[in-house]
């Protein structure tokens, strides 16, 4: 019944990439690191050039609509000639004495690693100078760590992949006594997914660490008389407590493929049980993720959580025959939220037509394939794969609509294939950081989106098809 | 001394100089200290020199395809950031067949290790190439090297200069890898060099006439270059080039054409306007239209230059009574509110005199992130007794100043603006603007409702929880009917 179709770019020539560099995943998974007592943090120091740092903030700025404080080296000529020593030991000082964080993350860039910087060897002796200005307290509560996130290497999933890595392998002990919770690797998701994950977690009574968490810096209050400011610190986030913590639970799920590297590395090193993937995304993904958590806790799934289920099966019984069946999508973007999309489109009776990942990753390939099985009609898998190359393909087979972030709006415009937004970046339009697709909960939203996105593309103008 | 150490900067005290506090009895030369380097791990605002070309410069040729000369990142980073608006429309008449071509698309040569390793040239032939088949309505290719490409020593002159020939087409190459120079002024300058260098005298226009202007320095952000045509059109004056606002490729190739210069971003572009000036002898004027009375004051000199007068004057006194209702509205509403500026460069000695002339407004901090001495002169000159101006604040210093001169409002970029809104401050955007364009007469006009909206915001009336429902009620704005039909009238 299905059939698949496999691509790769056939050009050099990288043209509106789906995919940006790694340190970009690094500052994403840095910036949910925050201590417990609201005084002292976690940030991350990016080792280059300003851009490297004010290109990230302004993409982050932009999707959450909150602030995103990243430091820089400002690497420049004189750095390129003689490397960065200099630039990345006063910067660690200077963000240890102004700051007080909790926990520094070197993020390296192109230059960094082109220049050929010993990071390590600088950290130490930055360590050294802030031990001798704030004192040798002060100075070991602040940890330093190294993550390598060469540019040109892969991309942000990788950076991603390596940052957590980075912090389970320089921060966590080793075990102590078991602290009976789940290690959640959420990858590259959005405030609203890690809620609702918590949310799931809660109701089977687990709770989790999340390596790491970024809903509250990234959705965070406005509540001027609960501020910590001078420096300001959002609340919120993974205390540095609960990841030297993370040897001690009972296992680790991560939920993306590209954040498998830290979960393998707990399991090697600490014995935690790893789990990696499927993205939870509709109902046989989000059912996985509960067996999942099942199995490695021996916990029970409560009433209301498959009453929750039952919302979102009552909801596709009332609404996708009859709007949603036959018709085809498009889908782009992060590779395991498009097999975790595409996999939930089948659920609806439709056909993700067009698949499409910048990650050049067999792994995607071989996944596709499996949620291919399931599908009506034939796959095309497009991966190491653009924008550009996504339109090219739209413009000779269309389809009905299409789900991926805002990149793709004037796609959506010049085709008039309607966009649903999902994913990251989203800035053009509001809300979409704070909506869950993940978990039953959010497949009802992700459901409704796609359906009201149909209904007011193919429907509305024929405006007595919504009568009743 | 007029210098200010700030409680947060005790760790950093070299950013004293940096931090000035207007006295009228200081001599001309203090000034704060500008365009050096960051001090690492500082928490800058600042960007890199690739942005400055790309994202500045070059980013708002309508025409013209652009290849970024590195790995994946910058290249995914270049797109569409600034928002530079395009029309079809070419000086021929004709139609450019990509709409939105310049914002749609940007393309890069995806460099991997081995490329780092065995040099990137092969790629950005290839890419470049590529890019020209992909898309062969181009008019040109621009690429750009980047910090990877800058410390690999990849000669991309001699690629371009190549496929140049090969193409039939203008393929050129700016070098400025993100870490040259201090911030992205560098870039703005390496474009301004490049460009001229490369394509101003290579074409000519299809038809002159005695009232050719080179309007340089206008991006077109938001739709700001929309609002200033007109005024030429109706006094007669032709835009020959936009430098680079909704402008083609060919028309920088012909702007030592134009009678006149004129310079509206004088940070960014008026190098390529005094390069002209002496290869060309095309004398340039420098010209601020934020605010109705410098607009109307840049309107006259261009209309004395050009012997229209009367032309100018009529613009002036028609946009003028257009807006007058709606600006003695805002100037009663904003009066007395304290405001802060901080802008990347010009923006702060635009304007802070027509918010405090215009809107009553009071004007406490100015701070730009790559302005130079000529720049930070003239801030000086427009600012008040005792506002602080601020060279490359960061986000603690950010923190301070908000603490200390308590302003109302702050116009920033999208970076600034959250932090601002955690700590209470509204905060309007002037790099890319909220709804813009802000140019012009009616511009301003759009900036003072920006203003307007953020400070009347009934959320800021409702920010905490009170135990005990107030006996006053909440002071919501209400608008008269007056009001009303003022504002729907926009």
């Amino acid at each position: 019944m299905s059939e698949v179709k496999v691509t790769k770019r056939d050009r050099n020539v990288i043209i509106n990439p789906l995919v940006t560099c790694q340190p970009l995943g690094a500052m994403y998974a840095m910036y949910a690191m925050y201590a417990i007592s609201g005084i002292s943090h976690g940030l991350p120091l990016v080792h280059g050039s300003q851009g490297c740092s004010t290109f990230v903030r302004y993409g982050f700025s932009r999707h959450f609509r909150e602030p995103s404080e990243i430091a820089v080296t400002s690497l420049h000529e004189d750095a390129a000639v003689f490397g960065g020593r200099k630039n990345l030991i006063s910067g660690l000082g200077n963000l240890a004495a102004r700051f007080h964080p909790d926990l520094i993350g070197v993020v390296t860039t192109c230059s960094s690693e082109i220049i050929g910087d010993d990071v390590n060897g600088f950290i130490k002796t930055a360590q050294e100078e802030i031990k001798d200005k704030l004192g040798e307290k002060a100075a070991e509560k602040i940890k330093i760590v190294p993550i390598n996130t060469p540019s040109f290497v892969e991309h942000h999933f990788r950076g991603y992949d390596n940052a957590i890595k980075s912090l389970v392998d320089h921060v966590t002990l080793d075990p102590t006594n078991s602290n009976d919770k789940i290690n959640i690797i959420p990858g590259i998701v959005n405030p609203g997914d890690i809620r609702e994950i918590k949310h799931i977690m809660a109701m089977m009574g687990l709770e989790s660490i999340m390596l790491t968490d970024t809903s509250d810096p990234f959705d965070s209050p406005l509540r001027p008389g609960a501020t910590q400011v001078k420096p300001y610190y959002p609340k919120g986030g993974t205390t540095v407590q609960e990841l030297e913590d993370s040897s001690n639970s009972l296992g680790t799920i991560s939920l993306c493929h590209y954040g498998a590297q830290a979960a393998h590395s707990l399991e090697k090193k600490y014995n935690v049980p790893s789990v990696v993937g499927p993205f939870p995304i509709g109902l046989q993904n989000t059912d996985q993720f509960l067996r999942n958590l099942k199995n490695m806790t021996d916990s029970d799934i409560p009433d209301e959580l498959l009453d929750e289920r039952g919302l979102l099966v009552d909801s596709m019984a009332d609404i996708t025959s009859r709007y949603l069946f036959g018709k085809t999508a498009a889908i782009y973007g992060d590779p395991d939220m498009v097999t975790g999309i595409s996999r939930f489109i089948c659920e609806l009776g439709m056909t993700p037509q067009l698949v499409c990942t910048g990650v050049e990753n067999k792994e995607f390939v071989e996944e596709m394939k499996k949620v291919a099985q399931e599908a009506n009609g034939i796959v095309e898998i497009m991966y190491g794969q653009d924008l550009r190359a996504l339109e090219v393909q739209l413009q000779e087979e269309p389809v009905d609509v299409i789900i991926g972030h805002s990149d793709g709006r004037l796609i959506d415009r010049d085709l008039q294939i309607p966009l649903v937004r999902v994913g990251f970046p989203v800035y053009d339009w509001v809300g979409y950081h704070r909506v869950p697709i993940v978990g039953y909960r959010g497949g009802i939203n992700l459901l409704d989106r796609i359906t009201n996105t149909i209904l007011g593309e193919y429907y509305d103008p024929v405006h007595w098809k919504l009568q009743q | 001394m007029p210098y200010d150490l700030f409680e947060v900067d005790k760790a950093i005290p070299e950013r004293k100089k940096h931090i000035y506090i207007k006295k009228s009895d200081d001599p001309e030369a203090e000034i704060p200290s500008c365009n050096t380097k960051t001090i690492p791990g500082c928490m800058t605002e600042r960007g890199c020199a690739f942005a400055g070309v790309k994202g500045v410069i070059t980013g708002a040729v309508k025409d013209a395809a652009h290849v970024i000369h590195s790995p994946v990142g910058c290249t995914a980073y270049g797109y569409g950031t600034k928002r530079y608006p395009t029309t079809s429309s070419m000086p021929d008449g004709s139609e450019f067949p990509l709409e939105n071509f310049n914002l749609k698309y940007i393309m890069g040569t995806d460099l991997k290790e081995s490329d780092v390793v065995f040099g990137g040239m092969k790629k950005l032939r290839q890419s470049i190439l590529e890019a020209a088949k992909e898309f062969p309505e181009a008019n040109a290719i621009y690429a750009y090297a980047t910090c990877t490409t800058g410390l690999i020593g990849d000669d991309m002159d001699g690629v371009v200069k190549e496929l140049s020939e090969e193409l039939g087409k203008d393929v050129v190459a700016f070098n400025a890898p993100g870490f040259s120079g201090p911030t992205q002024s560098k870039g703005h300058h390496v474009g301004n060099h490049t460009l001229f260098q490369h394509l101003v005298g290579s074409k000519e226009p299809p038809q002159t006439t005695p009232y050719d202007v080179n309007l340089i320095g206008e991006y077109n952000i938001d739709g700001d270059l929309w609002i200033l045509k007109p005024y030429f059109e109706e006094m007669g004056i032709n835009i020959l080039s936009t430098f680079t606002g909704d402008c083609c490729h060919d028309e920088i190739c012909w702007m030592h054409r134009a009678k006149l210069s004129l310079v509206r971003c004088q940070r960014s572009a008026t190098y390529i306007a005094d390069l002209i000036e002496k290869e060309y002898g095309v004398p340039y004027m420098k010209v601020d239209f934020f605010g109705p009375r410098y607009c109307a004051e840049n309107l006259r000199a261009i209309g004395k230059y050009f012997g229209l007068e009367d032309k100018a004057e009529k613009v002036i006194q028609d946009r003028m009574a257009k807006i007058k209702p709606e600006l003695e509205f805002y100037k009663e509403k904003l009066q007395g509110k304290k405001v802060w500026v901080f802008s990347g460069g010009p923006k702060n000695w635009h304007l802070p005199r027509p918010l405090e002339e215009c809107l009553g407004m009071e004007v406490v901090a100015v701070s730009t992130m790559f302005e130079h001495e000529d720049g930070y002169e003239k801030i000086k000159q427009r600012a008040k007794e005792n506002t602080v101006i601020v060279d490359d604040p960061n986000s603690l210093e950010m923190e301070e100043i908000i603490e200390k001169y308590q302003p109302d409002i702050m116009l920033s970029g999208v970076k600034e603006k959250y932090l601002a809104h955690k700590l209470q401050l509204p905060c309007v955007l002037i790099h890319s603007y909220e709804n813009g364009p802000y140019i012009g007469f009616e511009g301003f006009i759009n900036l003072a409702k920006d203003i307007y909206a953020s400070i009347y915001n009934p959320v800021w009336n409702l920010v905490e929880f009170q135990d005990e429902v107030k006996e006053e009620p909440l002071e919501l704005k209400e608008l008269s009917a007056e009001e009303k039909s003022t504002l729907s009238a926009k």
